[in-house]
């Protein structure tokens, strides 16, 4: 990492601007801390960006005429953490630090709670569903436990299981949280990251954690896992990534860290193509680094205040969202029909004008 | 006179009349017959015809001489009884028919006899009427091959006529007389319209005079232009009538190809013409000749009336004989298209309606034939267009141009033919290039400068005019205006029917090409999409299929990201002052900025601009090419309408950033294509344009703020919106602020001019926005005017006089307050160089939202402007005078913003009293005088925290410098009051009453500023300063 905190010369001497965002979304008139990428459905030639702000509002916004086209406001004015669209039907779940999942009906210009659940975690925890196209879906939600992860199968409620770790393993509050299906098997598995710094996955029929690693000295912040790969990368508070893998045993073990400039990352998402990642930092900036090698492509800075949220259109547009209370929208190394080209190709010439910076 | 109803009657009065005549033929009896029969009713003389006839034509029979007159008045009365009678008989119609035509047979000549004018007119005449009066089956019956030699003599005899007479009236009369002869007469009462096989006779019958009555009548139509027009017009008509009813199409196709046995003598079947294959192709080519001819010569006639007859006459041979006159339809075509565009309107309507008849019923694209004679001319006509538009004057241009146009209305989709062709393409672009170059040597364009940095000009109710007036243009090769309405029309029609995208393609590649054709490609491109827009394009053809929206919004898209990319949007167009900042605060002349240091920096930031330092033409050229480009814009924005709103986010920032710009020219263009965006997408005004789209353009200003030196524009841009926008705009403004001040404070050295600017403009919008009750009177006073605003504010305060009227209580107090104060102010103000320490100061900028709980939240205004006085304390002292003064500006009004925050006013006005004290103190006059006035300002707002400030660092130098002065202005001429030294005499003076009074100043600083006065009460001193010193 020391590349990144002094930019070779030849690098500021370089005729090409670092990257700016090809748009700025104003008006969120509070920090932003939820975003979601909502498009492409029922024809829509332009997606939807939904983000949820510290002042409790959902803003939906056109990404065609980059304004907001709808408010939906049901969580009491508490931060809004987490936002996700259903597949079927125009449905978006939200979760508020008002104990309160609201599950909205956006159908047809709809903006309607349809239902809620109530939280019983105090937490930062986001939650994460797993829902195939089927009618019943399913629900992982920190649980009224300290350590506990819930699972309840949605819409009716009913709810699954508890994933209260072991006495001994002490993992202390679960941070972030991740549903999936592995092809081979349908069992739900679902990784959890803790305050302790580790990962862990739960076989939730079973309600027996598989595997657990220590990945970070500080509490996991956020994470993202490639199930193709069977890869996951996670951010902390601490300065560093870390980067592991899933083996066929079900086993989760540490590839590699990557040391960072600054401390904390609030989010890591990997692009829908699988080919990068980008981190939200505390130190007001995006990081957008190669998936598979983790080598670092570009800094992007724009912001003025910590980084809460970044999050990925299907068609690569990256936004982030930040205390500052904008939302940045970038379009980076754009998803190339041809799946051959090589990412880095492009990238060593410097195409998005990698600028690092302490 | 009795009328006689019955033949009885009728025949007992003219009996005796018409023996008489017949006994003894004179003129008298004929005017007496022809009396008589005045007052017999048509009934009785259309029984008594043969009777009344026989003495009549007994006269003409006789042998001998006759006297001219005499056979008029008996060819008059003739006629007379022809036109109140039918001819029931043949053999009396073809006797009379013989007998009338004779009165003007000389036997020595071919010529018609020489005889007097009257005469000829009145066998003319009774010819016509005679024509009139025959039944239809014994008209029909006369017109049968046997008949030929006569009818041939009379038909020579009206075209001798027409062509030789120099009376008017017989020239019309024969030509009238010839039509109805051919069966062409357009007069209601003539016999029904004929059915094919007549026709057909007819044809053949005629066929036979074509050659003499058509060369007879080219020779009357390319005669003299002196002749009259109704001369013109009427062998025109008698020309295209005959000719298209000989040669129709229609007659042709059912010519046999052998020749049937005519059952007349030899002699006459010998005249006879068989309009087979071969003998249709001859005339035709001869004809065609002629029609050249004619063409060429009517269709530049310069009355309009002639010019219509040659469109219907263009009308009836295409329609009739598209196949016959083949050859001819390209020459027919042409000067149908040429005069499209006529001066005269009806001829213009007519045209029009032609070509519309001609594309419904799809003559023209339905017939192969033609469609390739069209695209051939287009051909040509584009292989020629370079050489002509070099070569010819205003007016061959305007016909070449109007020619082309014709072209493509007619021609419509099929234009894409011609077009696809890649020479053809070229040689009609480079004439178009070619004949649009604009004339660059006008420096006034360059000149013109607008200064206000007010709101933009235009005002509300414009928004309402549908479109404004395009900026008038010089070209190099034409002058006339109508030209280049042409040109326009020419390429919008090209945009309408011809393939956009190859069109769009290829002038974009010019556009990109060469420096030289930029300007022409874009105003070609603006209506190029106005025109595939349709607008003011009508459709002569139905099915064509407009571009799409979508497909034209792409287009635009492309071009306006073409228009606004740096090197064609950011050009040099004027020596820009703010490059050379620190040079100029020395040598303060604006010509020797010219320097050829201060734009290496911009030569190198726009590459394409290659010369080395721009000259005045390549200055107006930039400038030029900007406002079509602008211009261009809001054409786009009729193209598109309401649609034109998406495309608001990338197009309004570069607009906006124009509108700003210093020449005056490119500013117009920039608002008025904000007009036309207003129009377009429905906004009420200019203000609403700005305010509803404002997040696009602080997103473009955030965005270009970080790139300062490639888009050095941008505080521009922000300013215009400022002065254009209201407080609902305020969340959006925070945020840029932000941005704009942490620019500022990175490149607090280079580009502070454009920054105070901009913080000018801001302070002004955020004291506008949220007034205080009184401050808004003091807002309006001091932009109202420099000096005496304060006069007319205070008349209470002048009418007191002279301030001696302070009360030893206020002294006591003030000597009090000012022991009191002394100490603790020497301890503050002494150091001077305290600025330093400030200018490390952390911004508080971050730190005023991370504590909730110290106080509740400042209004985000007080924030704003807190930060900006932050900076306008540092740039007090900047190097450039200009700086100093809009600094000083902006500090004013920082203070009339935050006036009634005293907790945030307080401490800043603390830290900004040295660099003030010492702008009042040891500066140039100008500032002086400006750092009164915020003096004046501040004392209003925040009096005692002055106080002592005041009486220790000011009033002495003030006063003294008013002692100093006094002798000086004391002795001076008139001049005087216009010197800098005059002003600041009078502003310190008038100024100084209310400020002591806002003070509370104590009464030995009182007894200073009244010592500084009382001399300018000497009768010596100029009036303005006396009275000023009054107060």
């Amino acid at each position: 990492m020391e590349k990144m905190t002094a930019p070779p010369p030849n690098m500021a001497a370089s005729p090409l601007p670092p990257p700016d965002p090809c748009f700025v979304l104003r008006g969120a008139q509070s920090a932003v801390h939820a975003l979601h990428f909502f498009g492409g459905a029922q024809g829509q030639v332009h997606p939807l960006l939904l983000s949820g702000s510290l002042s409790g509002l959902v803003h939906i916004w056109s990404l065609q005429t980059r304004r907001a086209v709808a408010t939906l406001d049901g969580h009491g004015g508490q931060c809004v953490t987490w936002l996700q669209t259903l597949p079927q039907g125009r449905q978006l779940l939200s979760q508020g630090r008002d104990l309160k999942l609201c599950l909205w009906d956006l159908a047809e210009g709809r903006n309607t709670v349809v239902d809620s659940v109530p939280l019983e975690s105090m937490g930062f925890c986001r939650s994460s569903i797993l829902a195939g196209g089927q009618e019943r879906w399913m629900l992982a939600m920190p649980g009224r436990g300290n350590d506990e992860v819930q699972i309840l199968e949605m819409p009716s409620k009913t709810s699954v299981c508890t994933l209260k770790p072991e006495a001994d393993a002490k993992p202390g509050m679960p941070m972030c949280l991740e549903l999936w299906q592995a092809d081979s098997s349908p069992r739900p598995l679902l990784l959890a990251g803790y305050e302790d710094g580790s990962v862990a996955l739960w076989d939730v029929s079973e309600r027996k954690v598989c595997s657990r690693v220590a990945c970070h000295t500080e509490p996991v912040m956020g994470f993202d896992f490639d199930s193709q790969k069977a890869r996951g990368v996670s951010g902390s508070a601490e300065k560093a990534l870390a980067v592991w893998s899933l083996d066929e045993q079900q086993a989760l073990q540490v590839c590699r860290t990557h040391e960072l400039t600054n401390p904390g990352i609030a989010d890591v998402k990997i692009r829908p193509d699988r080919k990068i990642l980008a981190t939200a930092g505390w130190d007001h900036r995006v990081r957008v680094f190669h998936w598979r090698t983790m080598k670092p492509l570009a800094v992007l800075s724009f912001h003025s205040a910590t980084i809460h949220c970044v999050a990925f259109a299907t068609d690569g547009l990256l936004a982030a969202g930040s205390g500052d209370q904008r939302i940045s929208i970038w379009s980076l190394y754009p998803i190339s029909t041809d799946s051959s080209t090589p990412l880095l190709g492009h990238t060593e010439g410097g195409e998005v004008g990698a600028h690092a910076s302490a | 006179m009795a009328v006689f109803d019955t033949p009885e009657e009728a025949f007992g009065a003219l009996r005796p009349v018409c023996v008489q005549l017949t006994k003894t033929q004179t003129v008298e009896n004929v005017e007496h017959l022809q009396a008589q029969l005045q007052a017999v009713s048509d009934s009785a003389l259309q029984e008594l015809q043969q009777y009344i006839l026989f003495p009549l034509r007994f006269t003409l029979k006789t042998p001998g001489p006759k006297r001219e007159r005499l056979i008029q008045s008996v060819v008059e009365c003739l006629t007379f009884v022809l036109s109140s009678t039918c001819v029931k008989e043949q053999v009396l119609l073809q006797e009379l028919f013989s007998e009338i035509s004779a009165c003007l047979y000389s036997p020595k000549s071919q010529k018609p006899a020489a005889v007097s004018e009257e005469l000829k007119l009145a066998v003319i005449q009774g010819l016509s009427t005679l024509m009139h009066s025959a039944y239809g089956d014994i008209l029909l019956a006369f017109y049968e091959p046997s008949i030929l030699p006569r009818l041939g003599f009379a038909v020579s005899l009206l075209l001798d006529l027409a062509e030789q007479e120099k009376s008017k009236q017989i020239k019309i009369a024969a030509l009238k007389c010839l039509q109805v002869l051919l069966f062409q007469c357009d007069c209601q009462d003539h016999p029904r319209s004929l059915d094919e096989l007549e026709q057909k006779q007819l044809g053949d019958l005629f066929a036979s005079f074509l050659p003499g009555i058509s060369m007879a009548l080219a020779r009357v139509i390319t005669g003299d232009f002196k002749q009259g027009h109704g001369i013109i017009v009427s062998s025109l008509k008698t020309f295209y009538k005959t000719v298209s009813f000989i040669m129709a199409d229609e007659q042709l196709e059912r010519i046999s190809k052998v020749q049937p046995k005519p059952a007349v003598e030899h002699r006459v079947a010998e005249l006879m013409v068989h309009r087979e294959a071969k003998w249709v192709k001859n005339t035709s080519d001869k004809l065609t000749i002629l029609i050249k001819k004619i063409i060429e010569c009517v269709s530049g006639h310069p009355h309009w009336k002639v010019r219509l007859a040659l469109i219907e006459l263009v009308e009836a041979l295409l329609l009739k004989c598209s196949q016959s006159l083949v050859g001819s339809a390209g020459p027919l075509l042409k000067a149908l298209v040429g005069l499209v565009n006529d001066e005269s309107p009806e001829v213009q309507a007519q045209c029009s309606k032609v070509l519309r008849h001609f594309a419904d019923q799809k003559v023209v694209v339905g017939n192969r034939a033609f469609a390739d004679i069209l695209s051939e001319n287009l051909h040509s006509l584009a292989t020629s267009l370079p050489r002509l538009m070099s070569s010819q004057d205003d007016q061959g241009k305007f016909s070449t141009l109007s020619l082309l146009l014709g072209y493509l209305k007619l021609l419509g989709p099929r234009v894409n033919f011609v077009l696809n062709s890649v020479t053809h393409l070229q040689r009609l672009s480079k004439a178009l290039i070619q004949v649009l170059e604009l004339d660059v040597t006008d420096i006034k364009v360059v000149e013109e400068r607008c200064w206000n940095s007010g709101p933009l000009g235009a005002s509300e109710t414009a928004a309402t005019q549908p479109r404004s007036p395009m900026q008038r243009r010089y070209f190099r090769f034409f002058t006339d205006e109508r030209l280049f309405l042409l040109l326009q029309q020419v390429c919008q029609l090209l945009g309408f029917y011809g393939d956009v995208y190859l069109l769009i393609d290829h002038f974009m590649e010019l556009y990109r090409e060469s420096v030289v054709y930029r300007k022409q490609a874009a105003m070609i491109l603006n209506e190029l999409v106005a025109g595939a827009a349709g607008l003011e394009v009508e459709n002569l053809h139905e099915n064509h299929i407009k571009t799409s929206t979508e497909e034209l919004r792409e287009i635009v898209t492309s071009i306006l990201e073409e228009y606004t990319s740096q090197e064609n949007w950011y050009l040099t167009t004027c020596i820009e002052s703010e490059e050379v900042g620190e040079e100029l605060t020395m040598k303060q002349s604006g010509l020797q900025a010219i320097t050829s240091g201060a734009h290496t920096c911009q030569v190198t930031s726009f590459p394409a601009f290659s010369k080395p330092s721009p000259t005045i033409c390549s200055m107006n050229s930039n400038i030029w090419q900007i406002c079509i480009q602008l211009e261009g814009i809001g054409r786009f924005a009729y193209a598109l309408g309401k649609d034109f709103r998406l495309l608001l986010m990338t197009a309004l920032y570069p607009v906006l950033e124009k509108a700003g710009d210093q020449t005056l020219l490119i500013s117009q263009a920039a608002t008025s294509a904000m007009m036309d965006i207003c129009h377009t997408c429905g906004y009420y005004s200019l203000q609403h344009l700005i305010n509803q789209n404002s997040d696009y353009l602080v997103n473009g200003i955030s965005l270009n703020l970080r790139h300062l030196s490639l888009h050095p524009h941008t505080p521009k841009v922000l300013e215009v919106m400022l002065w254009n926008s209201d407080a609902s705009l305020l969340p959006l403004v925070a945020d840029v602020v932000q941005d704009v001040l942490a620019t500022l404070d990175q490149f607090y050295d280079k580009r502070a001019a454009s920054f105070v600017g901009v913080l000018h403009a801001l302070l002004a919008a955020l004291a506008q926005w949220f007034p205080d009750t009184d401050d808004l009177r003091q807002l309006q006073g001091e932009s109202a005017g420099e000096a005496g605003s304060h006069l007319s504010q205070r008349p209470a305060a002048s009418e007191k006089g002279l301030e001696n009227t302070t009360t030893a209580e206020d002294m006591e107090l003030f000597l009090l307050n000012y022991l009191k104060e002394k100490d603790v102010a020497d301890g503050n103000v002494s150091d001077f160089d305290n600025e330093e320490e400030e200018q490390s100061d952390p911004p508080k900028v971050d730190e005023s939202d991370t504590g909730p709980d110290v106080e509740p939240p400042l209004p985000v205004q007080i924030q704003i402007a807190t930060d900006v006085m932050e900076r306008c304390i540092h740039m007090l002292s900047d190097k450039n005078l200009k700086i100093r003064l809009k600094v000083l500006d902006v500090l004013n009004l920082c203070v009339v913003v935050l006036q009634s925050h005293k907790n945030q006013l307080l401490p800043l006005a603390h830290r900004a009293w040295p660099p003030l004290v010492h702008r009042l103190t040891n500066d140039d006059p100008l500032v002086v005088l400006r750092a009164f006035k915020v003096l004046r300002t501040l004392g209003g707002k925040c009096g005692d925290f002055l106080r002592s400030r005041f009486c220790k660092d000011i009033l002495p130098k003030l006063a003294g410098s008013l002692v100093t002065q006094a002798p000086v202005s004391a002795r001076a001429g008139p001049v005087y009051s216009h010197t800098l030294a005059f002003k600041l005499q009078l502003a310190v003076l008038q100024g100084l009453g209310p400020l002591c009074e806002r003070l509370d100043l104590g009464d030995s600083d009182l007894n200073k500023v009244a010592d500084a006065c009382l001399i300018y009460l000497s009768a010596k001193q100029p009036m303005k300063l006396q009275e000023a010193a009054r107060s």
